[in-house]
């Protein structure tokens, strides 16, 4: 026990001089050191495709709120049950009332072609390959099927997106939320985990 | 006194166990990748357990409803009665493959009924297997957010979305960061930024973004899970990083050899971690499914070890 605490006291001083050494390095490093910002240039045609997509996901947006405004309400402290409840009954009415929604509604071919560039520009050489790596080998998404108006399904992984790609792409409202099965992008709701819609081949 | 009444616990666990004492501490930092052979070592808390301190634990990626996650949370239960925290940490992959209220009941709240129904309180983050609507879960107390913060004593907890690390996120992090006082700062989410996994390894983009932040405002030690073992990493840029993700799953043999990152790495059995903020100290011990120590030591608050290296 003796020999223990004796191991511990060595430990907690010799952590305690290496991060002191660490933290002179660190203040210097920490000056510098800034969240990475997006760095746009972005030209009036595309600035015109984000404004038409973000419109279109508000309009999404507005109309699942009413929606989601006549089911009860989650409680912060739910049962098991009653998530499940809501997220059918959610699923349910969602679906019925964009029953004609399809592929490429908010995904319109100015906005995809913007964003496939954002994500070639986001990821070269070796950080596209490490990309590449994890969408299509490491993350298991085979099961989820590219179909607007059906969930992601529960049991698949979720990708976590690049932090540094979400910065760059045209920015969300909480409800809704982008992600990877593949190459392919997904627009999802945050919620109901309904695919709102996608794009094919996002990820070069 | 306080030691006096902890070896008396102590002795009362292993009294009531009928198990012998075996020694504790191995905080040397080196790569331990030996198995855990014991059926069941015996119960033996390696942590100060100071009057006022922070009790908790920490478990990851456990949703899995599997005998083996119930053999860790058999083995919390047994270190809680020597080491009595008050509340969990869960680093994310809280239910694997299916979320139905079914889910919930076999892979979380039938596992843990011991604890839960001895109040301890669960504090879950999201990982790659897990829905947004966990966050309205009560035993996962994250009142309805994905990311959201709490403190207890002098220890402010961070629970981050590493699935989704959006600007929102992280302007709420910074906000939230730069108004905190708390003597310690401690963020957890499932995402490791550093790691010497050779599956996963570290998640370089999200480091990318959340460690200025984390060295700006002085975020002193981060938890993450992914992982399926247990790693402590060397310090990095001065800040303590842990995975612990082998609360339910286990990936065998998967640290890397000679990791310049590792301080010490254990990937043969399944395990958790028992954590004590007393003061300026964080004690750390991890504790295998079978029982066995696997890791343990104390770590010294940034800003009190960069007031020791001024002073000599």
């Amino acid at each position: 026990m003796r020999q223990q605490k004796d191991h511990k006291t060595i430990f907690a001083i010799a952590t305690a001089a290496l991060i002191s050494l660490a933290l002179s390095a660190v203040s210097a490093v920490s000056c510098e050191a800034q969240t990475p910002q997006a760095t746009p240039q972005v030209s009036a045609r595309h600035k015109q495709a984000i404004a038409t997509f973000e419109q279109r996901v508000k309009e999404y947006v507005a109309l699942r709120e009413g929606l989601e405004d006549k089911l009860p309400k989650l409680a912060e402290d739910s049962k098991p049950e009653q998530i499940e409840a809501h997220k059918v009954s959610f699923q349910n009415t969602v679906r019925t009332a964009r029953a004609g929604a399809k592929q490429g509604d908010l995904f319109v071919p100015e906005i995809a072609a913007y964003i496939r560039l954002t994500i070639a520009d986001e990821f070269k050489g070796r950080e596209r390959q490490e990309l590449r790596k994890k969408v299509l080998v490491e993350a298991d998404t085979k099961a989820v099927a590219l179909r607007v108006n059906y969930p992601y399904p529960e049991s698949e992984e979720l990708l976590d997106m690049p932090p540094t790609l979400l910065l760059r792409l045209p920015q969300l409202p909480k409800q809704v939320k982008y992600r990877l099965v593949g190459k392919n992008l997904l627009l999802v709701d945050r919620e109901n985990g309904l695919i709102v819609d996608y794009m094919l081949n996002a990820v070069p | 006194m306080k030691r006096f009444v902890a070896s008396v616990v102590t002795a009362a666990v292993l009294l009531f166990g009928g198990l012998a004492q075996e020694t504790l501490g191995q905080s040397s930092p080196s790569r331990n990748l030996k198995g855990s052979t014991a059926v069941s070592a015996p119960v033996s808390v390696s942590l100060p357990m100071k009057e006022g301190s922070v009790r908790f634990a920490v478990i990851g990626d456990t949703g899995t409803g599997t005998k083996k996650q119930q053999e860790v949370a058999d083995m919390m239960v047994r270190y809680k009665s020597a080491f009595p925290f008050e509340f969990v940490l869960m680093m994310g992959d809280n239910l694997y493959n299916g979320e139905s209220a079914e889910d919930y009941k076999t892979k979380f709240e039938d596992v843990y009924r011991t604890l839960l129904d001895d109040n301890v309180k669960f504090y879950a983050t999201l990982g790659n297997h897990d829905e947004s609507n966990q966050r309205f879960y009560k035993y996962f107390n994250m009142n309805g957010e994905e990311y959201y913060r709490f403190t207890k004593g002098n220890v402010a907890f961070y629970s981050l979305n590493s699935n989704y690390m959006d600007k929102k996120q992280l302007k709420w992090l910074e906000n939230e960061l730069a108004k905190d006082t708390a003597q310690w700062k401690i963020a957890f989410f499932h995402h490791p930024p550093y790691s010497s996994g050779g599956k996963h390894g570290s998640d370089t983009a999200l480091r990318e973004v959340v460690e200025p932040l984390f060295l700006k405002y002085g975020v002193n030690a981060v938890f993450a899970g992914h992982e399926h073992f247990y790693e402590r990493i060397k310090p990095q840029k001065g800040i303590y990083y842990f995975i612990s993700g082998a609360g339910g799953k286990l990936r065998d043999g998967d640290v890397k050899e000679n990791s310049p990152l590792t301080a010490k790495g254990f990937d043969k059995d399944m395990s958790f971690m028992i954590l004590e903020v007393a003061g300026d100290e964080l004690h750390f011990q991890v504790i295998s499914r079978t029982g066995e120590t696997v890791d343990s030591g104390v770590l010294v608050n940034q800003r009190k070890a960069k007031a020791m290296g001024a002073s000599k």
